[in-house]
């Protein structure tokens, strides 16, 4: 694990007090979409399919603020669109580490040489930077060519200013376990922070159906691909959720954990499934049929995804709901042996 | 497939409460007909069928809104934007890369016989 302590005090100290307030649903991380603009147009992104005027539109600042104000989460996560095209990214970042939020501002770092006069290097902001594998196979996945270079030069222009850099794969089915483990050693190589890992899902929206992986073959490929891990592989993520990720663990869905706000409002039921959308997170919150969601629910939407966004705040909350989880997170922390 | 030009009639057989679910998961701008015969064009981004007053949520084609219109007082949706997505999947694009890299490769051996001087030197 490559998450600094600091990070990890605040994050366990925030799941605490909400076991101790008795809470049964918290959120973990707010997923933040102040737009849906891109500058890439992946295939398996639902995103940015959207018609014109709202691709055009975006939140302002205040209503990102009052998003995360309202949603409590110790973490703000801004996927998009592309962020860094969102023009008061700035201004947000510096009212978010304010408030002393942890951000993983998610960019495929095209623009990201050019907008880091923007920034201060803070314990507070990360730049995720997206990463689906080596230069073939990230191309292929973006259907650009050229942008695994982009991205390259964005993460050494950033490092070398002392920002916190992550890298985020999605990993679709044809993915090489072997081809993984190298593209691992590129990243670490490159002098990256720590990486996070998660299969692709089958937005209902997106375009493309047939690449996204299911459950059997997930186990599969994270297995191959993380079995012996290297020591010096570094992942920004829960090590339970790497487990799961393999196979290893059996978790349920948390679909609260990762709420998501954007131009329609909060959600419904999570980041990946867009049923509809509440006008508040309370609403969210209370409103939403729970239990209709999950691998227990019987819910076909629900069937093969094993999504960061719905397993990872199982996984963390996993490692502080018992000794015998801390103990788990523990010891594969330290041993390095997923 | 795609639901692009679809004009459904509201009937026996098609419940507003189906087209509304098929406008609702419609990666394009829809043309929402009301019972007054105004009609408005736009995205539409939420719907509540189960709320004690169902309603659809969309902005318009300026991007203006959210405006929230009852199920009561829609008579039908048309399809008639551009269908977003369709046509775009990755299978497409996979296609069109191996398309492109035999051409390059066709190409390039072309350019390769033309300046090869063959095994006997002519």
């Amino acid at each position: 694990m490559s998450v600094p302590v600091s990070q990890m005090y605040t994050v366990a100290s925030y799941i605490l007090k909400q076991k101790l307030r008795g809470r049964k649903r918290y959120p973990f991380v707010l997923m933040l979409e102040p737009l849906f603009r891109c500058n890439l147009a992946c295939a398996g992104c639902g995103k940015i399919q959207y018609p014109a005027q709202i691709l055009k539109k975006h939140l302002t600042v205040e209503q990102c603020l009052a998003a995360v104000a309202e949603c409590g989460a110790p973490i703000v996560s801004i996927p998009g669109g592309e962020p860094l095209m969102y023009p008061d990214i700035d201004k947000l970042v510096t009212e978010l580490v304010k408030r002393r939020k942890y951000i993983y501002l998610c960019t495929n770092a095209l623009l990201l040489k050019e907008k880091l006069h923007l920034f201060t290097p803070s314990k507070y902001l990360t730049f995720s930077v997206h990463m689906d594998g080596l230069r073939e196979d990230h191309d292929e996945a973006v259907c650009r060519d050229g942008v695994f270079d982009e991205a390259v030069e964005g993460i050494k222009a950033a490092l070398q200013r002392g920002f916190r850099v992550t890298t985020n794969t999605t990993l679709f089915d044809g993915a090489s376990p072997l081809r993984m483990r190298e593209f691992f050693d590129e990243m670490m190589d490159l002098g990256v922070e720590g990486m996070m890992l998660s299969p692709g899902y089958s937005y209902s929206k997106a375009p493309d159906q047939e690449h996204f992986l299911h459950q059997a073959r997930t186990n599969h490929l994270f297995s191959e691909m993380l079995s012996k891990p290297k020591r010096r592989w570094k992942f920004n993520q829960s090590p339970l959720f790497l487990r799961f990720l393999m196979g290893k663990k059996d978790f349920e869905c948390t679909p609260w954990g990762n709420p998501t706000f954007n131009m329609f409002g909060w959600q419904r039921p999570c980041y990946l499934l867009q049923e509809g959308y509440a006008a508040s997170f309370q609403e969210l919150m209370d409103g939403t049929k729970w239990e209709s969601y999950g691998k227990k629910s019987g819910n076909e939407k629900c069937r093969d995804c094993m999504v960061h966004c719905g397993y990872e705040a199982t996984a963390v909350d996993h490692t502080f709901s018992s000794l015998k989880g801390f103990a788990e997170t523990v010891s594969v922390t330290l041993s390095g042996r997923l | 497939m795609t639901l692009e030009g679809w004009v459904p009639q509201i009937n026996e057989y098609t419940s507003l409460r189906e087209v509304v679910d098929f406008a609702f998961d419609y990666r394009g701008n829809t043309t929402v007909v009301k019972r007054d015969g105004g009609e408005i064009v736009g995205y539409i981004f939420n719907r509540d069928a189960d709320a004690p007053e169902a309603f659809i949520q969309l902005f318009d084609e300026q991007g203006e809104g959210p405006f929230t219109i009852p199920y009561r007082d829609i008579a039908t949706i048309k399809f008639t934007g551009k269908d977003t997505a369709a046509g775009n999947s990755w299978k497409a694009w996979v296609e069109r890369k191996e398309k492109e890299r035999a051409l390059r490769a066709a190409a390039s051996g072309a350019d390769r016989l033309g300046r090869d001087p063959g095994p006997d030197g002519g």
